[in-house]
């Protein structure tokens, strides 16, 4: 955490105050959408009773590991995340080595290219994957194999998303290590493997891990790729839990399985946050200067570096396009519901991203001073979206189908990117500015809105864009908690994906391809800033890491 | 500062106040499972004739829509429903999510609540090359199947997730009581049998007539004529066929009746009414791939490759109500666990 300096001259006397009355609705907000729902599930699983109608109420707390076929959903939730884990830490790590430490033409694009699967929405990204690894998909049917009942659909679907985040979290960490030291080294005549096993690899090392603990976080409370890629086998613990609701409505069980993934994220979370605290804040060092590539194996190195990218992290979104564009069936984006879902779709996610910002804004001021209340903003990242919806559903039976709830838990996974984006802004924000515009005699209103507010801009934009591409490919929670008139495109998307025929997959490349669009849009937001704001952005930026979708 | 989340609050709640949607006085809310489709002509007459709007709400396959139904009992978010059959109309009233008095013809095999819409079979389908060109002849009986001759030819839904899967499990237990069959389920997953989440995924990606693997598939009696109807082609004789094996076919009959609860129930038996009118009744056998349950409709002529089968199961809704979600479980460890 960088050290919390006087940041508002004006309001200093006044710190804990403000902070907290800044905090009140974010947490209330947190507490009767978050809290209170996991509470009633703690009380659900423990004494084994459910408050709503057609439950079955005689499951023990210890059934998940009594039960073979449940116990195979636990401990494969668990392994298909670390086997990811390992896979994006062994292709990643040399990945963002090279990354960081070549200069060619074409590396900002691609460094910002890599920003570009953390706003594809889950469902679009196991489209692309079935598309070009299912039945009839476009690698499958020139290898001549299927992946589909096999559990690489699933694993290729977690590296689409995790692998850029390593990736990206890898180059960072090495844009920290001093070059002064790693040429010391070499002058001392270590080899380059060696100086990178000695010097670099302890400074990106705890970096790296916490990325990592993210990434296991991520796939193991993801609920869209497991559902549409695990199958009947490789299916994870959140499905199970959606499926138990939706077709069995088995409450009591779920219950007791939310409860366990409630323990288990919880436990890699407290490990995640102490690593994060374990890292020293970054200090302004000089950076290795990036060398163009010589010699064959450099280049090679590279090449190889860029071809697993673009095989891992850019053909799924390929395929979906091709297939789209391949497809008869763009006459579907006029038909009634499709019309009407975009416009579902549009509408709840101007309204969550209103409200996401309304939270995001005051919670990262209220955090400005309280390390607490930035730990509190994490909240919504660490539980899984199937177990915040399936708690809202258990707590407020009489609203379960009403907009207000639906759009709350939507604003609720969404703001803590524009919490994380701001604090990070706030944080890099330099005082003296500040001070100066105070001293020249602006009012603490005036300097805000001449001085602060230009330079938190760029942060606020990239968290918002984050939200609102975290709120555009919502997937599980409008799952459980919509109306079938509150259809959204993700929802469409999975139906049409159950309906039968070419002509409703056809459809369903389409409407994807309509929704990466729309989440396009927000990536443009990120990363491709307007003139001028480019260093402000990217100092903000630094600290961002998205993680919405992996969610949905 | 205050004064811009001020700004941003009031927005936030005038645009939730704005998109709760308040339902209109004329229109009548009908939730019916992901298969419903009548032609869009016949609808609008229906609006015309009542004066209502439609709103069509789509709830997924047959049980996730009733569980959808219980779901939001406490706020019911339709007036009608269609779709509900006898298999999930003892869990319907159990629930207490129709409303059991005042809807005409009344069903004996739904209960008081449901008037009766159509009816059909699920049963096994087989692609018809695929078979010849393994040359082994067609299984005679459901324990044939467990012969390994027929490893790996059946692919089925999920009972647990699919309607129609858990049709065909009724069914064999109706027929064989429920020890033995599930002893013949564990046979099955000896020989290969394959399981998939819904109907569409075991038809349409599994099934050898799609090029899958799989040379049989529970589906049912009307597919073969649905695949002549549908075929690019023109076909005088279907690629697949009905196999009608003892305990392999379900009786299914379909229902429309009233959400308890609802805003429009005059409206809403209305509906009921036109789901059993003559022009339904006709159009449904080529839009939904089920027989009328009026016997006077004329069937549709390409019906002729879809011939009903003289012998099936249909265990009564009271037991399957009672017992259902227990066999679904058993099913799950048997078969998948």
């Amino acid at each position: 955490m960088p050290p919390l300096t006087h940041r508002q001259p004006g309001l200093q006397s006044s710190v804990w105050h403000s902070s907290f009355w800044l905090g009140l609705l974010p947490a209330a907000a947190l507490l009767v959408l978050l809290i209170a729902p996991l509470l009633r599930l703690l009380l659900a699983g423990f004494t084994g009773e459910v408050g709503l109608p057609g439950a079955v109420a005689d499951v023990s707390l210890w059934q998940p590991w009594q039960d073979d076929y449940l116990r195979w959903r636990v401990l494969w939730s668990l392994a298909q995340a670390g086997i990811t884990c390992v896979l994006a830490f062994v292709l990643g790590l040399p990945l963002a080595w090279v990354l960081a430490r070549f200069e060619f033409t074409g590396r900002s694009l691609v460094l910002r290219l890599l920003m570009l699967p953390f706003v594809v929405p889950t469902l679009v990204a196991a489209l692309g994957v079935l598309a070009l690894w299912g039945p009839h998909g476009v690698l499958s049917g020139w290898l001549g194999i299927h992946l589909q009942g096999t559990p690489w659909l699933l694993l290729y679907g977690n590296l689409f998303f995790n692998l850029c985040l390593v990736v990206r979290a890898g180059v960072d960490a090495l844009g920290q290590v001093s070059a002064r030291q790693v040429a010391a080294a070499r002058s001392l005549g270590a080899t380059p493997w060696r100086a990178f096993w000695r010097i670099e690899w302890p400074a990106i090392a705890p970096w790296l891990m916490s990325g990592l603990c993210l990434v296991f976080l991520y796939c193991f409370a993801g609920f869209g790729l497991a559902l549409v890629l695990g199958g009947q086998t490789y299916a994870t613990v959140e499905v199970e839990i959606y499926t138990l609701v939706a077709h069995e409505l088995q409450l009591g069980q779920a219950s007791v399985l939310a409860l366990w993934m409630l323990w288990l994220t919880g436990a890699v979370a407290l490990v995640y946050a102490w690593l994060e605290k374990r890292l020293a804040a970054p200090t302004r060092v000089e950076p290795v200067l990036r060398k163009a590539p010589q010699g064959l194996w450099q280049w090679l190195a590279l090449l190889a570096a860029l071809a697993v990218l673009v095989l891992v992290c850019l053909l799924p979104i390929g395929a979906i396009v091709w297939r789209a564009l391949a497809a008869d069936a763009w006459a579907t984006l006029l038909e009634p519901d499709v019309l009407a879902a975009l416009g579902n779709t549009l509408r709840f996610s101007v309204i969550a991203l209103v409200l996401a910002t309304l939270l995001g804004v005051l919670h990262a001021l209220a955090a400005q001073h309280s390390v607490w209340w930035r730990a509190a903003a994490f909240l919504p990242f660490v539980v899984s979206p199937v177990t915040v919806a399936f708690g809202l559903l258990l707590l407020y039976p009489s609203w379960t189908a009403s907009l207000p709830l639906l759009l709350a838990a939507y604003a609720l996974l969404a703001y803590p990117f524009v919490t994380k984006a701001l604090a990070a802004g706030l944080d890099s924000l330099p005082p003296h500015v500040l001070q100066a515009a105070r001293t020249l005699g602006a009012s603490p209103w005036r300097s805000f809105w001449r001085v602060t507010w230009p330079l938190l801009r760029p942060a606020l934009r990239r968290g918002m864009a984050f939200a609102a591409a975290t709120a555009l490919g919502e997937f599980a929670v409008t799952l459980f908690l919509s109306r079938p008139e509150w259809t959204t495109l993700t929802t469409l998307i999975y139906q049409r994906l159950g309906h039968p025929g070419q002509t409703s997959l056809d459809q369903a490349f389409v409407l994807a391809c309509l929704l990466m669009l729309l989440a396009l849009l927000s990536f443009l937001m990120i990363e491709w800033p307007a003139p001028g704001f480019e260093n402000s952005q990217q100092v903000a930026g630094t600290d961002v890491r998205p993680k919405a979708h992996k969610h949905a | 500062m205050n004064r811009r989340h001020f700004a941003w609050a009031a927005t936030a709640l005038v645009a939730l106040t704005l998109s709760t949607p308040s339902f209109a006085a004329d229109e009548l809310r009908v939730m019916v499972h992901s298969s419903f489709a009548l032609p869009k002509p016949l609808l609008a007459q229906f609006e015309a004739e009542n004066k209502v709007k439609l709103v069509i709400l789509k709830g997924g396959d047959a049980g996730e829509m009733l569980n959808k139904l219980i779901l939001t009992k406490a706020k019911p978010v339709a007036d009608v429903v269609y779709g509900i059959d006898n298999t999930l109309v003892g869990k319907a009233l159990a629930a207490g999510v129709l409303e059991t008095t005042g809807v005409p013809n009344a069903d004996a095999h739904l209960g008081a609540a449901l008037a009766a819409v159509d009816y059909g079979f699920v049963n096994l389908n087989y692609d018809k090359a695929m078979v010849a060109k393994r040359a082994v002849a067609l299984p005679k009986t459901l324990q044939d199947l467990t012969l390994p001759a027929y490893k790996n030819w059946l692919v089925t839904p999920n009972p647990a997730t699919s309607s129609t899967g858990y049709a065909f499990l009724l069914a064999t237990i109706s027929s064989m009581g429920e020890a033995k069959a599930f002893e013949w389920w564990a046979q099955m997953r000896a020989n290969g049998l394959k399981v998939v989440k819904g109907w569409s995924e075991a038809y349409y990606t599994e099934f050898a007539r799609n090029k899958g693997a799989y040379p049989l598939v529970v589906s049912y009696a009307t597919s073969p004529a649905a695949e002549v109807f549908y075929s690019k082609d023109k076909l005088t004789e279907s690629p697949t066929a009905s196999l009608n094996l003892k305990g392999g076919v379900f009786r299914q009959v379909e229902g429309v009746g009233l959400v308890k609860g609802g805003a429009q129930p005059a409206a809403a038996l209305k509906f009921v009414e036109f789901m059993r009118s003559a022009p339904v009744q006709e159009t449904l056998q080529t839009e939904m791939w089920m027989y009328p349950v009026h016997t006077g409709t004329p069937r549709a002529p390409v019906m002729q490759h879809a011939a009903e089968p003289t012998e099936f199961e249909s265990p009564a809704a009271p037991l399957i109500a009672r017992k259902g979600s227990e066999w679904v479980a058993r099913w799950t460890k048997v078969v998948l666990k």
